[in-house]
Parts: structure tokens; C-alpha cells; sequence
């Protein structure tokens, strides 16, 4: 019985997905006919006209057919991965984000890395010192984190470490895995910053939160060790809400990436994203968005899987009460 | 993506001593700098040593001097005066995105909430279609792809941001709705929208008024990051997001004309996001049971 | 049952003074309190809220929360608890003093499994951790202790169980390491009665069976004299008596504690008026340089006020902190005797007939059923109640007893409109709801108003932002538009409930349970009802304000004639309130009659189980209970 209310759980949620991706490719086709001027002239972009070209574009972007016909043929190609070619540099989409996401994927992993190993611990120490010094120290940090954006916190470390102090260097991706580490650092920390603040906010109120609760009282009662009750009773608790944000989290990483990678010149997808967008090189757009929908529609939906390893209240349907 | 979590720096802000209710240094200096910033919008050009656009190309890029407190750029404008002009576009955007979500976002929130129905249905999928997509990264691509300036950025960045306050308002009046004291205005015949608005609105004040700090603080941070990228930036007046990417080819020779936008955004930011989290304390504290 | 006097005493406290600083101001809680607990002696701390034995208990065992700080002596095995590191405290904790909470919905980790918590911190012989087999035994063992036998018990995981079986839980865990001491704070407040009984008769079995000594923490008198030996009653943080259990409950030697039994609605007869204690429990703060219930007390005199009278022994081993109980012991003989024979005369409940269709009844229900859930999730789907049909007349007080799940509180909503029942139906005025919709507005207003709530929590019953004034004027205006003097309607309705005008200013936060409560009396009153639905108005009450509640009740229907659909658990409060009465089981009627009839000689096996469980110092109340096993849906 519990595999059964698993399957129609997870049947339920993989179509909510569907249904949301699917109309979210609809708005991001949309996009061509937001830019100014009409589809022709986006799709020519710089390029020189002609009628012959004209006619080619109609054909080959099938703008005779109606909307809803344009879409189907659009959607078709990008479920096979076909987003279709820049206008600026005629490279396939796929072929150039599939270049360039590397970067980005490794200054997000590193940032988010950061952001935890310091962000979680401090959240639970800020909660266990509620109103102490420590914790005053802690939520004005991470008020900062939130109050200063990803570009203002990359250029005071551009300007600090590498540019002042000669630390680390001012651009670039770097070549191989140890120098990329050296050259991401910065951006890596900018990034981390504003999502290490939002970590410890949720961890410390999920704590906090958790450690009013009388099971935590009972566990101290029975002379369970300090360490445990932290982190078998009180963080295992903890963690629901910090997890569900998770897909916030990942927005967070993905929305301060582009605005690093140009304060530090990094080509990445972000950088690609900016470039595409002021020469409104549409497919490009078209094809980081729907992108970046499915990475985060998808971490939600794993987010949710993991839920159900986690709390065993979800499958029983919160049970026998 | 705003308040998440309810606001925690009440910490920082209630003072440690009771007895005499005053508030802390740090809420004092909050609302110094919040006042500092708003009397720039207003009377900037007036108070500006020097025009905002003024360029004088035989002093470009000098670092600070007693003349140019903030040194110049390269076109030669003075950095402190386009600093001070550039609160107006601090100013008025968030200001009209804050207020706007305030209004929409509460107004549907409300209903959703109290009456349910059809407009809880549509509010929950609005909001979470916005959830699932980070909002700036959004408005990257729309201001960007359809060209608009500074209110196209506004108007985008308020539909972004309601749905999320709908949704929180949705929720704290759900729980007011079990409340007693509104299942007892129902029971007395009282209409529901006298419910709405006299029983339950009043009791998420508080909830209302911190969120709409922060979501000015949140706003102004998202728009200069739309400035820096270089969209939605607004016509013939400095903005701090801007005049950030502008200068920062700048950084070696007049680091001032980089750092100083930046640590403009910083305080008003911090500055309204410290008072949306003190306001929430003070005004949750008063009606407590016991 | 105490141990030889010679014994030497497990636990000893001495001028345990606790005190809580709160954003720069210190608040007392408890002043100076001493007592001490002997070996498998079972001791009863009672008192009201404010009186600080939650903390007590937790001082006890080093548990306070932060910012509150215990001065003093708790002297066990020679060391004393309050000056113990932390080392040292856990060591002691869980295997010589042991706690059990009072909520057993929330005092187990929801994410780990009953097994597991019970035998976490068991060790073998050699001080180690137990193989896995070991640990699966054990704690069936310990499991089987407390009467569970079920071997799937200790592999579920909390929300799996019920309330008694999780309190059951708890208590195996507690004592997985074999303490000396068990303190019980408040073991049973949040069961229903049956469980109660079941739960205390273990807590004794458990206790015996150990030589533990037990500390028992509860505001319910009746609780302590059934299970305690000695009973120490606590109030605004001093201890005024303690005594023997049965030497207190024959005589008590202080007016508190007179008052308090006095307090207790007594379920054999119907008081014409019950003896309440006026006023309402002060901070310790406030009275502390006299004595403490001074304010309230009947026998108040001048030496009263000068200083806090210590706890001296006024009889054999009987201490009490009233200084003039020489003087006044008679007096409150007489006052006692006086207050129970206050009785309503046997002809006056009895020429009620039961149920026998009442013409012109204000409001009565036919085959209400309400089945709650979603019709697509079928796992989901409550059954509330099952094809219920009552009737109140007019000037009638009729109860409405079961316990949680029985479905009282949603016929109570039904009858106002606050909920929608799937079938049967409701017919108020003699009209039926369901045609309600054809109505004008007007006519449809009037209707709603004519079946008002008084709800149960008092602290959220009134709007926080709202002053009374202004909640009261609204109800007014609801029911009459043209309210000419409405300032002067106000300070009518507070006088009708026991206020003074003067509270129409001031803000719910302001105001005692007790007095919200009269608040909320009064906005009910306000649109002119014919009938009020009382859902369990004074269980979140201190007992000493239930009786007031419950005089006032009784006399607003003296004066109006409305009618009452009285909600409660407690058939001592409903004998006090109601003519008729109706029990309620699993949404269905079991049993209907005169309060006197139903009460005196239930006829059906579940109201005859709810009258047992109410707690009884006689000796044979805790022994059938273990004896029996639990009923298969309950605890």
C-alpha cells in the first residue's frame, strides 16, 4: 500500500511538472514577438537583408504558419535539443551553451559548497546562542549578505584581494582544475555570500524553531549527549524547510552567477546570457531560459523524492492521528 | 523572493535593556540614512556640488581631491554629485514596486485567504509559477529582450514580486480565519468584507509593513542589478547600478568611482531591511496573550 | 504509604528561589519553596497557573530555559542538582532523576522510532552499547512494562499512535535508565479521562514495582489525592500547605486550599451556586512582602498584609503558611459545609422530562451527519458524525459530553452555521437551515444570530487589536442598527457579565482568562440569542475562575432565559450547568437524559467508563483500573 501512494505521489507531481515546463516554453517562445520590431527583423539581427534572405528565415522559421503551429514545430526541436542557432554567431545554441556551461556549473558547485559548509553550521549556532552575542554577530552578517548584491560584493573583492592585494587574479576561468580553483575563488565568495545569507536565515529559524519543541526538552531530560541533540534531534528536524528551499537556493546561485561572471569576466552561461540579450539574439535567450526552467523544475522535483526518504509522515499521509 | 522567513534581525535591533522603550543605535542610524537618501531624491540637483551631468573632460578620472570629494569619471562628472542625483533612481522604483505589491499582492492575498476559491486557486499557480523561476533572472530576460527603460523594468519587477506577497498574505489570513475572534464576527452576521478588512487585515499589519520594507530593499537591489547589466536603466539620470558598471573599468585609477555607488547600495539597503525587521519586532510584540 | 520516618528522604529542596530576567527586568517565580520526597514516596505539587511548578519541576533536573535562574538547595545523594556542571547534570538526568512531560503529542522525536528513543541510552553490563538483537529486546521489555505488547510498537514512529500510547511511550523512556526519581509534570492534562486513568494507574505500577520516588505536577486536586501520598499545594509561587493526601482532603488547613476544593464542581450533586474564590492568580512579584492569597482571602487580616508568613506546623506533620488557622479552622468547617449542601433541590431537575420532542424547540438537529475529507482521497475521509438528533427548548441547559473525537464540537459548530453538515439536518426557530438560502438577507441575519459561540481558548477568543469596547459595540450594532447610546449599551453588557465600564478601553491583552472569557459571554449576549453554544468555556480556565464562569452562566440565564448547548469532557461541570444531558461517542448519541438520571445510573457501558474515570481518592480507582486491560481504540 505505501508503494502505491508513493507512485500515485510521485505520478501527480511528475505531471504538475509537465504541465509547468510545458507552459513555460510557451511564454519563453513568446519571446520573439516581445523584441522590438517584428520577427524578421529580430531574426536578422545585424545581418544584411535581402528578399532571398527574408525568404529563407520565413521558411526555415516557419513564420507563415499560426502561433500555435510555430510553437509546436519550435517545442518539437527542443525536446530532441534542437534550440536552434545564434543569430550572432550562427553556432548552434546547444553547441554554444554546451561550451560554456562548464564554467558556470563549477563557480555554482564551489559557490554553493561554501555557502553551506559555513552556512548551516553558523545558522545552528546562531539558533542555540538565540539573542547572545554570537548570534547578533551571525544574523548581522547575513543581513549584509542579503542587503548587498552578488556584482557589489564581487567588486569590493575584486578590488581588496585581487586588485589591492594581489592575491588572486582579475579574470579569466583559468586552465585546469587547480588554477580554476584559484581563479574562481573570488567569484565563488562574491556568490557565496548572498547565499550563505539566505542559508543561515532558514537554518536558524528552522532551529530555533525546533528547539522550543518539548522532544528536545525530553532528550536533555534523559541525559542524551549535547551533540546528539543537536544533531539526531534537532538539525534531522531541522532540515525540512531548509531542503524545501532548496530550488530557491539554486535561483539564487544561478540569478547571482550572471551578474558575477561579468563583474569577473568569467564565460560562462550567465556572461552569455547578458551578450545575448543586448544584441537580442533571441534562440540564445530562448534556449538559457527553457534551460535554466528545467534545471530548476527538476531540483524541485528531486527535492521533493528526497522528502519522502526523509519524513515518513508524507507517504502515510500524516497517519493515524 | 522576499520574506521567507519571518524577519529574524529583530536580534540585532531590540535593545538589550527594557524599561524605556528606545529604540537601538543601529535602528537610529538605519533611519538616518534612509532620511539622508530620500531628501537626496527629492532636492538632489539642489544639493549636488556640481551637476550631475556635467562634464569637464580636463579632470576625468582623478581620484578624490578636496574639490571632487569622490574624484571624477571619465567623462570628468563629479562622482558625489552624480552619487546624491542617483537616489532618485534609488528612490522610485522600489518605492513604486514595494507599493505596488503591497497593494496587489495584499488586495489578492485577502481574498484568496479569507474567501478561497477560485481566486486561491489562481493565486497559488501564479505564485507558483513565479517561484519556480528566480525572479531577476526573469526580468534579465524580459526588460532585455523587449528593450524598455527603467518603468518597464518597474512594472515587470512588481508583477514578479506580488504573487509571492499574495502568497504569504494568503497564508497568515488562513490562520486568522480559524481564529475565534473571526469565526465569531461570521457568527454575529458581520459581512465578510468588514471581517476582512477590520478583523484580520489589522492583525497582519505587522507581517504587511515588514514585508513591504524588505521588499524595497530587495527591490533596489535587483534593479541596480538590471542597471549594471545595463538594462533598465534610466534616461539622463545617474543610477547607482549603472554608474557601478560604467566606472568599473575605472577601478585602478579612481576606485571611489566604483566603491562609492557600491556602498551607497549597500547602506540603503541594509538600512530598510534593518528597519522591516524592527518593525515586524515592535509591532508583534503589542497584543501578545498573557 | 510513606516509608519509616527514619528513612533518610531522596530528594531534599531548600529555599529553592527561581527567578526569570527577561530584557533587563527580573520576574519571581518561585519564592523560597522547601519540601522534600522519600524513598517510593509519591508526591503531589499542586497548583493554579502562575503558581511556578512547571518551573519547580524543571529546576528539579537542571532544565530551565534560558534566562531563568534557580537559587537554592536540591540536595540528591548528597549533591546538589543546582550547582552541577554539565557533566555531572547529564550523568544524573535520565539515570537517577528522570521527566516526563505533560504533552505526549510533542514530547517524542517525530522522526525517530519508538524502539529507538526508548533504548537509546541503554548500556549492557560493561557499560556498552547493546548488539542489535539486545536493543530489540529491551525494549519490548520495557515496552511490556508499561503495557504495551504489541511488537510493531516499537518499530512505528510517533504520529502511528495514539495519545496514551505515546504518553506510554514516554514513560518507558523515561525510566530506560533505572532512576530514583520520577517527576511528572503534568502526565495526563492532555488526555482524554479514560486514558488518564489508565495512565496514572501505570505511572503507580511503574513506580511500585521500582521503589522510585515520584514527584506528580498538576493543577487537578483531584488527580493528587488520587495518586499522592502527601500533597504540597502551590500558589503565585509560594507553598501554602502540605499535608498528608487523605488528612488535607478531609480538612484542609488553609483557606487556598479551601477554596480550591470548593472550586471543584462536585459530580454527585447540583449547586445552586458554587463557592469561587473572587479575583485571579497575581504575579508573585506583586504580593511579595505579604501573604499571598491575602487578596482573595475571606479570613484576610490586618497581620496578613505585613509580611509572608513562613510554612509552619500548625497539627501532626500538617504545615500550613496561614498564620490565623487556630482562629478560623471552624469557620471554614462551616463554610464548607454550607457550600456543599447549596444543592438544587431533587424536584427541581427531576420534573424535567427527557427528550420528549419539547414543543417549540429553539434549536434541534435530525440525523446531522458531517463527514469531513476529500471525496477523491478516500483514506482521508472523517466520519464526524454519524446521525446525531438533539433538541434544546427554550430556557433549557443541555449538555453535550464526550471526549476528543466524539464529534461535540462539531455538532456545536453545525448548530451555529460554522460548519456545513453533509446530512440530516438543522432546524433553528423552526425553520431549516438548508432552505435558509430563500430567505431575504434580513430574515437570514436574524437567523444566524439566534444560535451564538462562546469558544474555548480564551486568549484568542478576542480580536488582539481591538479594544473590548470596540468588539462589543460591533456585536451590538450587528444586532440592531440603531444602537442610539452605544457607550451606554457597552458598560450595560460588561455589568451584565461582571466587568466594570471602565474595561470597554482596555485591550484583550490586558484582561485575565477569566475575565476574556466574560468578554466573549458578553458579545455573545450582545445580539440577543436565543441560544449559546459553549464549547468547553472553562477547560482552559484555572479552576478557581472556572467557578466563577460557571456562576455567571447560570446567572445571566436566571436573568434572560436563554437557552444553553453545554460542551464539555467534564461530567462534574455539566451536572453543575445542565438539566439534560446527551453523551456523545464516535459521532453518535449512546446515551440521553436527566443530568441526574444519566449520571447516577448510566445505563450504557461507555458513559458508565466515562463516570468511573473520574478520579477518586479511594484506593480501589487506581487498582481496577490496571487491572483492566485498555479498550482496543484507546491508549
Amino acid at each position: 500500500m505505501r508503494a502505491r501512494q508513493i507512485s500515485v505521489f510521485l505520478a501527480r507531481r511528475v505531471l504538475a511538472l509537465i504541465v509547468l515546463l510545458l507552459l513555460i516554453s510557451f511564454l519563453v517562445f513568446g519571446l520573439l514577438y516581445l523584441a522590438p520590431g517584428n520577427a524578421i527583423q529580430v531574426l536578422l539581427g545585424t545581418h544584411p537583408s535581402s528578399p532571398a534572405i527574408v525568404a529563407a528565415l520565413k521558411a526555415k522559421y516557419h513564420l507563415n504558419d499560426p502561433f500555435i503551429e510555430q510553437y509546436l514545430v519550435w517545442l518539437k526541436g527542443a525536446v530532441r535539443l534542437n534550440l536552434g542557432v545564434s543569430i550572432q554567431s550562427g553556432q548552434t545554441v546547444t553547441a554554444l551553451i554546451g561550451s560554456r556551461i562548464g564554467v558556470t556549473a563549477f563557480l555554482g558547485v564551489y559557490a554553493f559548497l561554501v555557502a553551506v559548509v559555513f552556512g548551516v553550521p553558523a545558522g545552528v549556532i546562531a539558533a542555540m546562542h538565540s539573542r547572545g552575542i554570537a548570534d547578533r554577530a551571525i544574523v548581522g552578517i547575513s543581513l549584509l549578505g542579503v542587503s548587498v548584491p552578488a556584482f557589489v560584493s564581487g567588486v569590493f573583492l575584486l578590488y581588496l584581494l585581487a586588485i589591492d592585494a594581489g592575491w588572486f587574479p582579475v579574470y579569466g576561468p583559468g586552465v585546469g582544475f587547480v588554477d580554476r580553483l584559484w581563479h574562481l575563488t573570488l567569484p565563488a565568495l562574491a556568490l557565496a555570500f548572498g547565499v550563505m545569507a539566505l542559508i543561515v536565515k532558514l537554518t536558524r529559524a528552522a532551529m530555533i524553531t525546533v528547539l522550543e519543541q518539548d522532544y528536545i526538552a525530553f532528550a536533555q531530560a534523559r541525559g542524551v549527549g549535547p551533540v546528539r541533540v543537536i544533531v539526531r534531534y534537532a538539525l534531522r528536524n531541522a532540515l525540512g524547510p531548509i531542503i524545501t528551499a532548496g530550488g530557491l537556493i539554486l535561483g539564487v546561485v544561478l540569478t547571482g552567477a550572471v551578474l558575477v561572471e561579468q563583474v569577473f569576466a568569467l564565460p560562462g552561461i550567465g556572461s552569455l546570457l547578458v551578450t545575448s540579450v543586448e544584441a537580442k539574439d533571441v534562440p540564445v535567450v530562448q534556449g538559457f531560459t527553457l534551460l535554466a526552467a528545467a534545471i530548476l523544475i527538476a531540483a524541485n522535483f528531486l527535492i521533493d523524492l528526497c522528502f519522502l526518504f526523509i519524513d515518513p509522515r508524507i507517504t502515510a499521509g500524516r497517519g493515524a492521528q | 523572493m522576499t520574506v521567507i522567513t519571518a524577519p529574524d534581525a529583530g536580534t540585532l535591533v531590540t535593545p538589550r535593556k527594557r524599561g524605556r522603550r528606545r529604540p537601538s543605535l543601529l535602528i537610529a542610524l538605519s533611519f538616518l540614512i534612509v532620511a539622508l537618501v530620500v531628501i537626496c531624491a527629492f532636492f538632489g540637483s539642489q544639493i549636488a556640488p556640481f551637476g550631475a551631468n556635467a562634464q569637464n573632460l580636463s579632470l576625468a578620472t582623478q581620484a578624490p581631491s578636496a574639490h571632487h570629494l569622490l574624484g571624477t569619471d571619465d567623462f570628468g562628472r563629479d562622482i558625489l554629485s552624480r552619487l546624491i542625483v542617483g537616489a532618485r533612481a534609488a528612490v522610485i522604483g522600489p518605492t513604486l514596486i514595494a507599493v505596488g505589491a503591497l497593494i496587489i499582492g495584499n488586495a489578492l492575498g485577502l481574498i484568496a485567504g479569507y474567501v478561497g476559491g477560485r481566486v486561491d486557486y489562481f493565486i497559488m499557480r501564479l505564485a507558483d509559477l513565479v517561484w519556480a523561476l528566480p525572479g531577476l533572472l526573469i526580468a534579465i530576460v524580459v526588460v532585455g529582450v523587449i528593450g524598455g527603460g527603467y518603468y518597464v523594468a518597474v512594472t515587470v519587477l512588481i508583477v514578479l514580486t506580488f504573487p509571492v506577497d499574495a502568497r504569504i498574505v494568503r497564508g497568515a489570513a488562513l490562520q486568522q480565519r480559524n481564529m475565534p475572534y473571526v469565526e465569531a464576527a461570521g457568527t454575529l452576521g458581520i459581512s465578510p468584507w468588514r471581517v476582512m478588512l477590520r478583523h484580520i487585515w489589522p492583525n497582519l499589519l505587522p507581517l504587511v509593513m515588514a514585508n513591504t520594507f524588505l521588499n524595497f530593499a530587495f527591490s533596489l537591489v535587483a534593479l541596480s542589478g538590471l542597471s549594471f547589466l545595463g538594462l533598465g536603466v534610466p534616461l539622463n539620470t545617474p543610477d547607482w547600478g549603472g554608474m557601478l558598471a560604467q566606472n568599473f573599468s575605472l577601478i585602478q585609477s579612481n576606485a571611489m568611482a566604483c566603491l562609492g555607488p557600491a556602498i551607497a547600495l549597500v547602506l540603503t539597503a541594509t538600512s530598510m531591511n534593518l528597519i522591516g525587521d524592527w518593525i515586524y519586532e515592535r509591532l508583534s510584540d503589542r497584543g501578545r496573550a498573557r | 504509604m510513606t516509608a519509616g520516618a527514619a528513612a533518610e528522604p531522596l530528594l531534599t529542596v531548600s529555599g529553592l528561589r527561581i527567578s526569570s530576567r527577561l530584557q533587563g527586568t527580573d520576574r519571581v517565580i518561585t519564592v523560597g519553596t522547601s519540601f522534600s520526597l522519600a524513598p517510593g514516596e509519591t508526591l503531589g505539587i499542586v497548583g493554579e497557573s502562575g503558581s511556578g511548578k512547571s518551573m519547580t519541576a524543571r529546576a528539579l533536573i537542571g532544565l530551565l530555559p534560558a534566562g531563568v535562574r534557580a537559587e537554592g538547595e536540591v540536595i540528591y545523594r548528597g549533591r546538589n542538582v543546582l550547582t552541577m556542571g554539565g557533566r555531572e547534570l547529564r550523568q544524573v538526568r535520565g539515570a537517577e532523576i528522570a521527566m516526563i512531560f505533560q504533552d505526549p503529542f510533542t514530547m517524542l522525536n517525530p522522526l525517530m522510532q519508538c524502539g529507538a528513543q526508548i533504548v537509546e541510552l541503554v548500556t549492557d553490563q560493561d557499560g556498552k552499547r547493546p548488539g542489535r538483537a539486545a536493543r530489540r529486546e529491551e525494549a519490548a521489555r520495557r515496552l511490556a512494562e508499561v503495557g504495551i505488547t504489541d511488537p510493531a510498537v516499537a518499530d512505528a514512529y510517533p504520529f502511528e499512535l495514539s495519545g496514551g500510547m505515546r504518553q506510554r511511550v514516554g514513560i518507558a523512556a523515561a525510566i530506560a535508565r533505572d532512576p530514583q526519581v520520577l517527576i511528572a509534570d503534568e502526565p495526563s492534562t492532555a488526555l482524554d479521562v479514560t486514558t488518564q486513568r489508565e495512565i496514572l494507574a501505570r505511572l503507580r505500577e511503574v513506580q511500585r514495582a521500582r521503589g522510585m520516588g515520584l514527584i506528580m505536577i498538576t493543577h487537578d486536586l483531584r488527580v493528587a489525592f488520587a495518586l499522592c501520598d502527601r500533597v504540597l499545594v502551590l500558589y503565585a509561587g509560594s507553598v501554602l500547605e502540605t499535608a498528608a493526601a487523605e488528612r488535607m482532603e478531609a480538612e484542609p488547613l488553609h483557606p487556598y486550599t479551601l477554596g480550591l476544593l470548593l472550586s471543584d464542581p462536585p459530580v454527585d450533586r447540583r449547586l445552586s451556586q458554587m463557592a469561587a474564590i473572587p479575583g485571579s492568580v497575581p504575579a508573585p512579584d506583586q504580593i511579595a512582602s505579604s501573604c499571598a492569597f491575602a487578596p482573595r482571602c475571606e479570613w484576610r487580616a490586618e497581620p496578613c498584609t505585613l509580611a509572608a508568613p513562613p510554612l509552619a506546623e500548625v497539627a501532626g506533620d500538617r504545615w500550613s503558611a496561614c498564620i490565623r488557622i487556630p482562629e478560623i479552622t471552624p469557620e471554614m468547617q462551616r463554610a464548607r459545609a454550607e457550600a456543599l449542601a447549596a444543592q438544587v433541590g431533587q424536584d427541581e431537575t427531576a420534573a424535567l422530562p427527557d427528550d420528549a420532542g419539547l414543543p417549540g424547540a429553539v434549536v434541534a438537529a435530525r440525523d446531522l451527519q458531517k463527514v469531513f475529507g476529500d471525496k477523491r482521497q478516500s483514506g482521508r475521509r472523517v466520519a464526524a458524525l454519524k446521525g446525531v438528533t438533539l433538541e434544546i427548548g427554550e430556557n433549557e441547559a443541555v449538555g453535550l459530553v464526550g471526549e476528543s473525537g466524539s464529534g461535540k464540537t462539531t455538532l456545536g459548530r453545525c448548530l451555529v452555521g460554522l460548519e456545513t453538515p453533509t446530512g440530516g439536518s438543522v432546524v433553528v426557530n423552526g425553520v431549516d437551515t438548508r432552505q435558509a438560502a430563500r430567505l431575504g438577507s434580513a430574515e437570514r441575519r436574524r437567523l444566524r444570530r439566534t444560535v451564538q459561540m462562546v469558544f474555548q481558548d480564551p486568549y484568542s477568543t478576542l480580536n488582539p487589536v481591538r479594544t473590548v469596547g470596540s468588539t462589543l459595540a460591533e456585536a451590538l450594532s450587528a444586532a440592531d442598527d440603531q444602537v442610539r447610546d452605544v457607550r451606554r449599551a457597552v458598560a450595560e453588557l460588561l455589568e451584565q457579565v461582571g466587568l466594570p465600564a471602565r474595561y470597554a478601553e482596555r485591550k484583550p491583552v490586558a484582561l485575565s482568562g477569566g475575565e476574556r472569557q466574560r468578554v466573549a459571554v458578553a458579545r455573545a449576549l450582545a445580539v440577543r440569542p436565543r441560544l449559546i453554544v459553549c464549547d468547553e468555556p472553562v477547560s482552559a480556565l484555572d479552576v478557581s475562575v472556572q467557578a466563577q464562569i460557571l456562576n455567571l452562566l447560570t446567572a445571566v440565564r436566571r436573568e434572560l432565559g436563554v437557552s444553553y448547548l453545554f460542551i464539555t469532557h467534564d461530567l462534574a461541570v455539566v451536572r453543575q450547568v445542565a438539566e439534560r444531558v446527551y453523551v456523545l461517542r464516535q459521532g453518535e448519541v449512546v446515551e440521553q437524559g436527566s443530568t441526574s438520571e444519566v449520571l447516577d445510573h448510566p445505563r450504557h457501558w461507555y458513559t458508565r467508563m466515562l463516570v468511573d474515570s473520574i478520579p477518586s481518592s479511594e484506593e480501589a480507582w487506581l487498582e481496577q483500573a490496571s487491572a483492566a486491560e485498555p479498550a482496543p481504540s484507546q491508549g
